[in-house]
């Protein structure tokens, strides 16, 4: 009786099996036999193997560890703000969002725009001639700081990326605290608890799941950021906004160095594994605790 | 208090929301107007700029980007409903799966998309698949999977087991069962996972930007060729228009279903 469920159980799964074998399974072979060997786009169908040559020269070129620190740097800043601001728009907001929710739906407007259009807004909002908000700051304060400058550039991305996604860690933060019981906040009023205190005892601790979970997302998200930086300044003056992907991406297509370009994705994805895998076990750990 | 929550509620929604005011404001102006008056105050508006877009010309093909757009988004978002709702049965009701694939599956979500593109290119390269809306949208299915995966799953784990242990009884085949009884019951999880699917399928860039160069080029990457191309000499208003024309879309689909969306990013993110 058991034999027969699971081939059939194997076939509901085949499609699903087929095609991420197809579309994920053999790129990502194919991406760490070509990061082992020497390849260009001429040679793409004769390879030849010749060791870690490919990744001796990602990890000793300064450009790669400037990329990964600025990855890091931005990931863990934008995730930080935005999830300290998004808890503090949503408890502090939620008188009014409960009365009315079409409120949410100005605040998560800018997550349904593409990051990449995003970036784009940004060009004609910053623009030293036709952008309003240089215009304004000269208007009101007589100076405006060049925001895609060496100097202010890496800070103009954060406050880009922090003003969209904030949102997504507020509509988190909102539903979750939205479903927090009435009684168990009654309880804790009977108990003379009020105001912040009954926030930082009852209701902080129940919306901590879903804090470490937004900010688990916005820094994966952080980490990997590439459309609204690319758009915006490309690899940014002196390549100060590369970021991993854009990295990976200018070796590929603009300096045609395919074998360190594929290395270094290699590379990104071992990080993200290891990442996602002792982000798991410390998930297990804690649900079994 | 209550004033001070309304003062805090319209600064966010202003901040947060200044760049799509100031490219709306820019898309009515006048090319006259653009350089003489920065500010949000449009003196003369007018729709000379959205007419420019909706024109075919040898810069701008709005038409075909739109219709890249669209066909490789509704590949990339109805493609990951067939391939996990057969998976989704299989897992919800036997625990099939549960150990390997399904956690495989949820957490693509957590690796990032560029590790996938350059090996996909040389393998699309291969087998003629650049540059075609196909090849974009099957793409794009792997970024929606994740979602997908945990919205349908869930939906079928609402199902009483009765209705299809029922059904069993009578004898209908696993194919039937899915077709007759889960089918229309998660009728709107697969509305909702198609609808937040199609919004982000049309707003990713990346695969885009890599994997077409001309004939199958999506708005969102036609819009920044448009910037690109202008070089110094950006026509403003008109690229403003292309861009709200390149988010509408997306944002007319969100707004609509906003309530479906945050209750499926909750579900998505309460079990991933």
């Amino acid at each position: 009786m058991i034999a027969p469920k699971t081939r059939e159980n194997r076939l509901l799964a085949t499609p699903l099996v087929l095609y991420l074998l197809l579309l994920l399974g053999f790129p990502t072979v194919l991406n760490v036999f070509y990061s082992l060997s020497e390849v260009s786009f001429e040679t793409l169908r004769t390879p030849r193997l010749s060791g870690f040559g490919n990744f001796t020269a990602v990890l000793s070129d300064p450009a790669f560890w400037r990329a990964v620190w600025f990855s890091l740097r931005f990931g863990v800043l934008t995730a930080t703000v935005e999830v300290a601001l998004g808890l503090f728009l949503a408890v502090f907001l939620s008188p009014l969002l409960q009365a009315r929710p079409w409120l949410l739906a100005l605040l998560t407007l800018p997550i349904m725009i593409a990051p990449a259009m995003m970036g784009l807004m940004y060009r004609l909002a910053l623009h030293e001639f036709v952008g309003p908000l240089p215009y304004y700051l000269f208007e009101w304060f007589g100076n405006s700081p060049a925001f895609l400058s060496p100097g202010w550039v890496f800070w103009t991305v954060c406050v880009i990326e922090i003003l969209q996604w904030t949102p997504f860690a507020l509509l988190l933060f909102h539903l979750a605290y939205s479903s927090i019981p009435a009684d168990v906040r009654e309880a804790a009023r009977m108990d003379g608890a009020r105001g912040w205190r009954t926030f930082r005892r009852v209701e902080l601790p129940m919306l901590m799941p879903t804090l470490a979970l937004a900010a688990v997302i916005r820094l994966i998200d952080g980490i990997r950021v590439f459309d609204n930086i690319y758009v915006l300044v490309g690899a940014g003056p002196g390549g100060s906004t590369t970021s991993l992907p854009i990295y990976i991406y200018t070796a590929f297509f603009r300096g045609g160095s395919l074998g360190p370009a594929l290395a270094a994705s290699v590379l990104f994805a071992i990080a993200a594994f290891a990442g996602l895998f002792l982000a798991l076990r410390a998930a297990d750990r804690r649900a079994g605790a | 208090m209550n004033a001070l929550r309304w003062a805090v509620l319209v600064i966010a929604v202003l901040v947060m929301n200044a760049p799509v005011i100031v490219t709306i404001a820019t898309s009515l102006k006048p090319a006259a107007e653009i350089m003489s008056n920065p500010g949000l105050i449009v003196q003369s508006p007018t729709l000379a700029n959205y007419a420019t877009v909706v024109t075919v010309s040898d810069r701008l093909n709005v038409w075909a980007h739109l219709i890249n757009s669209v066909v490789a988004a509704l590949i990339g978002s109805i493609l990951p409903l067939a391939l996990c709702l057969p998976f989704a049965f299989a897992a919800a009701r036997r625990g099939f799966g549960r150990r390997l694939l399904l956690p495989l599956v949820v957490n693509l979500r957590a690796l990032p998309l560029i590790i996938f593109a350059i090996p996909i290119y040389l393998m699309y390269q291969a087998v003629g698949l650049l540059d075609t809306r196909i090849g974009l949208g099957l793409v794009l299915a792997v970024v929606n999977l994740p979602l997908t995966m945990l919205i349908l799953l869930n939906a079928v784990a609402e199902i009483p087991r009765e209705l299809d242990e029922a059904a069993a009884m009578d004898g209908a085949r696993t194919g039937r069962l899915i077709a007759r009884i889960i089918l229309p019951t998660v009728r709107p999880a697969l509305a909702t996972a198609f609808v937040f699917g199609f919004i982000t399928a049309w707003n990713e860039f990346l695969f885009g930007l890599i994997l077409t160069t001309q004939h199958a080029v999506p708005m969102t990457v036609g819009a920044s060729f448009f910037f690109a191309a202008g070089g110094g000499g950006v026509q403003w208003g008109v690229a403003a228009a292309v861009i709200v024309v390149a988010s509408l879309p997306p944002v007319v689909l969100g707004l609509a279903m906003y309530k479906q969306i945050g209750r499926a990013m909750v579900a998505g993110a309460v079990k991933g």
